[in-house]
């Protein structure tokens, strides 16, 4: 304190001075967004289509001057579906690449593992993809957010569609992880609700490793079990190699009622063409085809026009995450993690099926399921329609909050 | 009964197509000493060739098969040349990242040729449809295509290493390259046709696999996966071991997934434990240091 000299002290003064009127230049940074997908592997088309998803938005935002002033910018690190490389992907996009926003994730095995380490993070946090009840459930926290429709509400849609057929044996074939076993719990659980008489054939339910390539020891074990209804919530490439297999071995020729969890995934109905068999009963979080809306018109118009193909759910939920961080740095004036995450809590913002509203007990958003009947092919799309389609609405197929989700 | 029999056929189609791909690791390894971390992405290689032949081109699945895995040895013979050549004799850990790096390479130029998406392709006239069996069952046609290439490969291989001076030079290789040069067997070229026809097996099992399979970015990682598994199970380096592992491994998928579908998860990894304990060098694997 010997030293103090007023020269200093103006000095200083200046320097700070300095600063402040270099901050215009610093407001011209870009908003970065990290984002954590697949991006390689066999389940790479998924996140090939959540970044052109979250791009399109981006695009879209920035050509109308960005958000507070601000651009956008995308950061993606590959998640590999491997939880360990998904919170090393997280760490990198905030300590390293300084992100403000997270968002992504595909599988719910890795989900459940990245939740709990993102309030270390400390950044919102937006699942577009992965769908275990655990992340808005009882490994909920502040930060995490979701923008896509969980196990619980698609199955509920699911088990309604199935209360709907005369199939009264019901048993599953699904991945062997957090996925395919959720996915009959909630199914079982919900069908059992609306039509106590139905058998849930638990000792049929065939649950092979994900990626197992070859499915035809698991689909002849369910034919011999003679159902009359089945769950498939395999996915991805799996999910193209059971319907390819199943063919050939004459499972669509049982005459069972089908329901797939995820299968109108746009990535497995174009790799399959007219290989989906019709008359099969795909559920999926969005589907382009089934709203009117102008937002939508528009959305799967600029989609097509820029990637060339129409979005898939995955790509869908990415758009909409940037436009959910986009309604909430706007609302709270600021990039701010903890004034974003005040303003997301119980936000609700207009999407291409409606408007979409994020629970303030969970942080889940409430949409439903969208489930159709597998149809003719599509003219231009070279993929399946969906006809007779039920749009579910997210208030009606999303159960309370799960008690043991404490923020 | 005759579920249990197409199970069983089931186990021999899986068995036998991994048999294909693992025997060109395990010929590779005994030959080279190498472990070719991008065998897998060799067969996709193959893989990806048929799709481009058939539906980018137009080509018959038959000539594909044919060309397919040659193309894929002609570039093995380029590897070999550019790359392997320079580590011999070294360090296993040296060829085991250099491959490594070679799998990387391969995954995305693939990745960057035909994209992230998931393609397919038919079987080919006269293998699309179904054989009838006892009780009601089909067995596909294709997978009996599967189960005859796999038979022909192993009676192709068993008479190139039992019958044929090739086959002799290639094991004097193996066993002793030094001698075998005094010999005035020219070992370089035949280290790097070794290499080459490990290739093109894997090729061949890739094109192969096409018509059944989902081709899509990840086939290659998942197969060497279970290619190292039948190695581990049935010895490295031995020719009767890869069989012998491969149809260990078809059957613990066939049966296993038919009869006991909750631990097919584990299976493998428990039948893989069980050798290591009982015959740590594999069901047909020699001693090496």
């Amino acid at each position: 304190m010997t030293s103090f000299s007023w020269k200093t002290a103006l000095g200083t003064a200046l320097a700070g001075a300095a600063l402040v009127a270099s901050s215009p230049a610093l407001a011209e940074q870009p908003i970065k967004i990290g984002g954590i997908y697949l991006m390689s592997g066999s389940a790479a088309t998924y996140g090939e289509f959540a970044k052109q998803g979250a791009t399109l938005a981006i695009d879209e935002v920035n050509a109308d001057g960005g958000v507070l002033g601000r651009q956008l910018e995308l950061k993606l690190e590959d998640g590999q579906g491997k939880v360990a490389v998904a919170i090393q992907a997280a760490r990198k996009l905030v300590y390293q690449d300084k992100v403000d926003l997270l968002m992504g994730i595909d599988s719910s095995g890795v989900a459940e593992g990245l939740v709990p380490v993102v309030p270390e993070l400390g950044k919102p946090f937006m699942i577009t993809h992965a769908a275990t009840p655990a992340a808005t459930g009882r490994l909920c926290n502040k930060y995490t957010f979701r923008d896509g429709t969980y196990v619980a509400q698609q199955m509920a849609g699911a088990a309604a569609v199935a209360a709907d057929t005369d199939a009264a044996k019901w048993t599953t074939i699904g991945p062997d992880y957090a996925f395919g076993h959720q996915t009959w719990e909630y199914f079982s659980k919900y069908l059992k609700e609306r039509n106590p008489d139905v058998q849930i054939m638990d000792d049929a339910a065939a649950f092979p490793k994900f990626g197992a390539e070859d499915f035809t020891p698991f689909i002849s074990s369910v034919m011999a079990a003679k159902p009359d209804g089945v769950m498939i919530s395999l996915w991805g490439g799996d999910l193209v190699n059971f319907v390819r297999q199943a063919s050939k071995l004459g499972f669509f020729e049982q005459g069972f009622t089908n329901i797939y969890a995820v299968g109108a995934a746009t990535e497995v109905l174009t790799a399959l063409g007219e290989q989906m068999p019709e008359g099969q009963w795909l559920a999926t979080r969005y589907w382009y085809d089934a709203w009117d809306t102008p937002m939508n018109k528009k959305f799967v118009a600029d989609y097509k026009a820029a990637w060339g193909h129409p979005p898939s759910y995955n790509a869908e939920q990415a758009y909409m995450a940037i436009y959910a961080f986009k309604a909430a740095i706007e609302k709270a004036g600021s990039v701010d993690a903890d004034k974003v995450i005040a303003a997301l809590k119980g936000l609700t913002i207009p999407a291409p099926f409606g408007d979409m509203h994020f629970r303030a007990g969970d942080n889940q958003a409430l949409i439903g399921p969208t489930i159709g009947l597998s149809g003719p092919m599509h003219e231009s799309d070279g993929i399946r329609t969906l006809v007779q389609i039920r749009n579910f609405d997210g208030a009606d197929v999303t159960p309370p909050v799960d008690p043991d989700c404490k923020m | 009964m005759n579920s249990f029999l197409l199970a069983l056929l089931n186990s021999l189609d899986i068995g036998l197509l991994l048999f294909i791909i693992a025997v060109g690791l395990n010929i590779v390894f005994g030959v080279l000493g190498v472990i070719n971390f991008a065998h897998g992405a060799l067969y996709m290689l193959g893989a990806y060739l048929a799709y481009a032949g058939i539906v980018g081109l137009g080509l018959p699945f038959w000539v594909t098969l044919l060309l397919a895995p040659l193309v894929v040895a002609l570039l093995a013979v380029a590897i070999d040349r550019g790359m392997l050549h320079f580590i011999y004799g070294r360090e296993i850990a040296d060829s085991l990242l250099l491959t490594f790096a070679l799998l990387l390479i391969l995954n995305e130029s693939i990745r960057l040729i035909w994209g992230n998406g998931i393609h397919t392709v038919e079987p080919p006239w006269p293998l699309q449809g179904t054989i009838a069996m006892p009780g009601g069952l089909r067995y596909p046609s294709y997978s009996a295509f599967v189960l005859l290439v796999g038979l022909l490969t192993l009676l192709g291989l068993w008479l190139l290493f039992s019958r044929t001076r090739l086959g002799k030079i290639m094991r004097a290789a193996a066993q002793d390259p030094e001698m075998a040069q005094t010999l005035c067997i020219n070992t370089r070229r035949v280290i790097t046709a070794t290499f080459a026809f490990g290739a093109w097996l894997a090729a061949l099992g890739g094109v192969v696999a096409a018509p059944m399979r989902a081709i899509d970015p990840g086939m290659g990682d998942k197969i060497i996966i279970e290619s190292f598994i039948v190695v581990v199970i049935g010895g490295l380096g031995s020719f009767p071991g890869a069989l012998a592992g491969a149809l260990v491994l078809g059957l613990i998928h066939g049966l296993g997934g038919r009869y006991l579908p909750q631990l097919d998860l584990i299976l493998p990894f428990v039948g893989m434990a069980l050798v290591l304990l009982v015959r740590p060098h594999g069901l047909m694997g020699a001693r090496r240091v």
